[in-house]
């Protein structure tokens, strides 16, 4: 318990020095873009691959799971829209990319930390922390939010062609379902989710490998860390979301 | 001028450094010599400020560095290079970019001056053609260069050097010292260098402190070395048999 108190007094203390004042705007917006390439464009691919299968899958399981004849079939094109966008796209999306953004995120860092070179980053006069840590903060903030909605858009495509090319449902019922009873209260909703997963991720990542002592062993287990702590932290947080936003 | 008084520093119950005091002067190369553990690169990271001390205090010239806040001590620091034992060039970056670097944080000068400057301190220390490529290119010689290259850029009154040597051969060894000794008589820097290299100190001790289980256990220069009888300084520095040979002859 003492040990969770001080490493959260320490993750709050780190975000103290995160966020204040860049040394140097231009430097701190060039890093931003850098990371923007890095932490958000090349994760397009695997929220897209992975979107798109999960969308199909979707649809064919509430396809099995509907048949009945007093159902509607358009009832599928709603639960993969529903599902999709109210879990999948944030809360899944999140998940994925706590594996693959956090683990980078810790990894890089972390060595950073064990070869010197925040030490020399320090030495020169340079808030490591802040350097480091808030570039990658706002890239995710920005571009998450993007991913998500790729992530709605690809899922529901890929719902559209499981469910037509295998027969389940007709092209014009799946459209009739995604356009029926549509809130669009749910795309604030996602992105609500997304902007605190996002930061959840960042933040909690760069922490591990901020804090690494020893060698590569301990930057492989902070990398390990940062995912499983980042994970645990979106999925409790999805529900407190979820209570506060949809209730 | 750096002044060292009473520094203690403990991990935990551990005390790794006890009541070391010492003073660095500009111009000449200053070593902390001991074996691996005995407290050195603590010793050089309390200096810089990198690990905070238990007791005693750090003054640069006439400022208090110790007592001073995380701000303040950013000030002085601009005034800091330091040569890490890994290097620790930016990975992500060239070689360039990573001597470019403090100029980018800390200058207003233009693209084509900070070329120029990264450029001259390249070419100082004996790295030409080599702008675009990236720390793992580089041989450990070169790296450690590039890495002085860096810690001169902003053209630092303190220059600090962690185990210089450490991984390279004899003749790259003797370049790097030569190098160190060079820039410090240039820019008239207070440099201080950890080394257990004997090349090094008999090469380039002007004033050398001898660090033993983290207690200063003798102060003086090369060529008091080898009049000394301290025990602890005479069994580290004369390990070896030719050293012994050296030493007897001396007598």
């Amino acid at each position: 318990m003492l040990r969770f108190l001080s490493g959260f007094a320490s993750y709050w203390m780190l975000l103290g020095k995160v966020f204040s004042r860049p040394e140097k705007v231009q430097i701190y917006y060039r890093q931003t873009m850098k990371e923007l390439i890095s932490l958000g464009i090349r994760s397009i691919g695997i929220v897209a691959i992975i979107s798109f299968f999960m969308g199909a899958v979707i649809t064919l399981q509430t396809a099995y799971n509907t048949e009945n004849p007093i159902y509607p079939t358009y009832l599928i094109g709603l639960g993969c829209r529903d599902s999709i966008l109210l879990e999948f796209s944030s809360t899944i999306v999140a998940l994925i990319l706590a594996g693959k953004v956090g683990s980078n995120i810790a990894s890089e860092i972390g060595t950073m930390r064990v070869t010197e070179q925040i030490d020399a980053l320090e030495l020169m006069g340079v808030n490591s922390a802040s350097y480091l840590i808030l570039p990658k903060v706002v890239a995710t903030l920005v571009f998450n939010p993007f991913l998500t909605l790729i992530s709605i858009i690809v899922g529901i495509l890929g719902g559209w062609i499981a469910g037509t090319s295998s027969g389940v449902i007709t092209s014009q019922d799946f459209i009739y379902g995604i356009q029926y009873a549509f809130i669009p209260y749910y795309i604030t909703y996602a992105i609500i989710k997304t902007l605190f997963f996002a930061f959840i991720i960042t933040s909690v990542s760069a922490f591990q490998g901020y804090y690494v002592e020893g060698g590569s062993l301990e930057v492989g287990r902070a990398s390990t860390k940062a995912v499983v702590y980042s994970s645990v932290t979106i999925l409790l947080f999805n529900v407190i979301l979820t209570q506060l936003l949809l209730s | 001028m750096i002044r060292a008084e009473n520094i203690t520093k403990r991990f935990g119950d551990r005390e790794v450094l006890k009541d070391i005091s010492a003073t660095f002067e500009p111009g000449q190369t200053n070593l902390i010599i001991g074996k691996s553990g005995s407290g050195k690169t603590v010793f050089m990271k309390c200096l810089v400020g990198l690990l905070d001390i238990d007791e005693g205090s750090i003054w640069y010239d006439d400022v208090l560095f110790s007592k001073l806040d995380f701000r303040a001590k950013k000030e002085i620091r601009k005034d800091m290079g330091m040569l890490f034992q890994g290097s620790a060039l930016f990975d992500s970056m060239t070689v360039e970019e990573n001597v470019r670097f403090p100029l980018d944080m800390f200058t207003t000068m233009s693209y084509s001056e900070k070329l120029d400057r990264v450029n001259f301190c390249l070419h100082r220390v004996d790295i030409i053609d080599s702008n675009s490529l990236f720390p793992s290119e580089l041989s450990g010689g070169m790296k450690k260069r590039v890495a002085i290259a860096r810690a001169i850029a902003l053209k630092p009154r303190y220059l600090f050097c962690d185990e210089p040597n450490s991984g390279l051969d004899p003749k790259t060894s003797i370049v790097i010292d030569a190098l160190i000794k060079e820039i410090t008589n240039e820019l008239n820097m207070t440099t201080i260098v950890n080394t257990h290299d004997m090349n090094s100190v008999m090469e380039n001790g002007e004033k050398i402190i001898f660090i033993e289980e983290g207690e200063k256990c003798w102060e003086g220069s090369k060529n008091e070395i080898l009049k000394s009888d301290n025990k602890l300084l005479n069994e580290f520095v004369f390990a070896n048999a030719l050293a012994k040979q050296l030493k007897a002859s001396t007598k």
